[in-house]
């Protein structure tokens, strides 16, 4: 159902002396030995992932300083190992005009290319197996058979990948950088769980609050009601204060309260034949209470009117 | 060059990384207007609960009304007691104002929210009364 298309790509040897390309399409990669080092040995593991592990002990006293990826793989009994600068062959690449979208597979000339004698790669170079190890030797030292014939060439599963900043960021750097990332996202994970089971449990106790005190379903309605009780308690404090205002004046004899009454939130107060000094003790009362009050002095009577 | 670049894996998991920090401190910010939230309504719980309890629970102002105006001194001023849907009405056409004083003295220091009162005096001694409770 899945079926991959495995489209064969034309193949171009990479050598510091071949030519500049202007490529269209995508193509394979040869790396010529002079951009490797390769070194064929037995070695005490199984697989050539458990070999790779030991290459670069193994290629230690070879190289120069430089940040080298290592590559491996079997042939029969023997380990065939490569030790190689991807920044040497990234820049080879782009000197030679060819942009990495263009790179289909790399792969080195030792797993490519198997012939009889030499072969002429280019004015002043051929190649030729020593012992297996495919060598770069200058033209005059070996006399060739022919030129290299790519169009013959059948690639084999043995591509690398060239890591493009591994110049800047080695692999192990770049591991320990993705564990910690993971890491942290981990954590970051957990700490949103818990944020979240916070809110959920502080949204329900909420919910509770609201069951428990019998209250309205909304916050309106219920900011609503404090408002209205808040309205009462405070005119009822009003009340009292204002009616032991007035209870509390003493009255001389002959002057008297005739009325107390509470209608539409207005306190009014009538008395009869109050004297000039009982009127002015009572308004005192009531401006040092801050009170407001409208009076009105009718035939005998003083009529008092207060708000609540 | 198939395989997956590990920079792309990274920069992958950088942008996870912070997809999840902006939710965590959206949640964070939810959490502090859930936790006001909370903290608003647990105080607006308390006082309205505290003056409901006061001004709006009915049996409990009859209860409470009951009792005063069971005194002994309250018995023999002929007080009317009518009940409504809003609350309750007291009503004497002539009471002493000793039996007044009584009367006020524990409405006045009680919780009870008196909506209407008429107290008008009769002679020396004698006042009549109308007053409403509401609850």
């Amino acid at each position: 159902m899945f079926t991959k298309f495995n489209k064969k790509h034309k193949s171009i040897f990479l050598d510091p002396n071949t030519q500049k390309y202007d490529l269209d399409e995508k193509v394979n990669v040869i790396l010529s030995p002079a951009y490797y080092w390769v070194k064929r040995l037995t070695l005490p593991v199984k697989y050539a992932r458990d070999a790779k592990k030991l290459l670069p002990s193994i290629f230690e006293d070879t190289l120069t300083d430089g940040n080298y990826s290592y590559s491996a793989y079997k042939d029969g009994e023997y380990f065939f190992a490569f030790a190689y600068d991807d920044k040497v062959i990234l820049d080879a690449l782009e000197a030679k005009g060819i942009s990495l979208s263009n790179v289909a597979d790399v792969f080195f000339a030792q797993s490519e290319l198997d012939f009889d004698g030499a072969l002429k790669v280019n004015e002043t170079q051929s190649v030729y197996f020593k012992d297996d190890i495919l060598v770069l030797l200058p033209c005059c030292w070996i006399e060739e058979s022919g030129s290299l014939d790519l169009e013959q060439i059948e690639t084999s599963k043995h591509s690398i990948t060239l890591a493009q900043f591994g110049h800047i960021i080695d692999s192990k750097s770049l591991y320990k950088i993705g564990v910690i990332l993971s890491m942290l996202i981990v954590l970051v994970i957990v700490e949103l769980f818990i944020t979240n089971k916070k809110v959920d449990d502080l949204v329900s106790k909420k919910d509770n609050l609201f069951e428990k005190a019998k209250l309205q379903s909304t916050m309106f309605q219920n900011k609503a009601t404090l408002k209205k009780y808040k309205t009462i308690h405070t005119s009822q404090m009003k009340l009292r204060e204002y009616v032991s205002i007035i209870l509390s004046s003493k009255l001389k004899s002959g002057e008297s309260l005739k009325l107390i009454s509470l209608k539409n939130k207005k306190l009014s107060v009538e008395f009869s034949a109050l004297s000039q000094s009982t009127i002015n003790k009572i308004v005192k009362k009531l401006k040092l209470k801050k009170v407001e009050y409208k009076s009105e002095q009718k035939d005998n009577s003083w009529n008092l009117e207060m708000k609540i | 060059m198939k395989r997956i670049n590990p920079l792309h894996i990274g920069l992958l998991l950088v942008v996870i990384l912070l997809f999840l920090i902006v939710q965590l401190n959206s949640t964070k910010s939810d959490l502090q207007d859930v936790s006001n939230e909370y903290a608003s309504t647990k105080q607006l719980v308390s006082k309205l609960s505290s003056l409901k309890s006061i001004y709006g629970d009915k049996n409990k102002i009859k209860k409470a009304l009951k009792k005063v105006l069971d005194q002994k001194s309250l018995k023999s001023a002929n007080i009317t007691e009518k009940s409504t849907k809003k609350g309750i009405a007291l009503s004497s056409p002539s009471m002493s104002k000793k039996a007044l004083d009584t009367l006020m003295s524990k409405i006045l220091n009680g919780s009870y929210n008196v909506s209407k009162l008429k107290i008008k005096k009769l002679s020396d001694e004698k006042v009549s009364l109308d007053m409403e409770i509401k609850w």
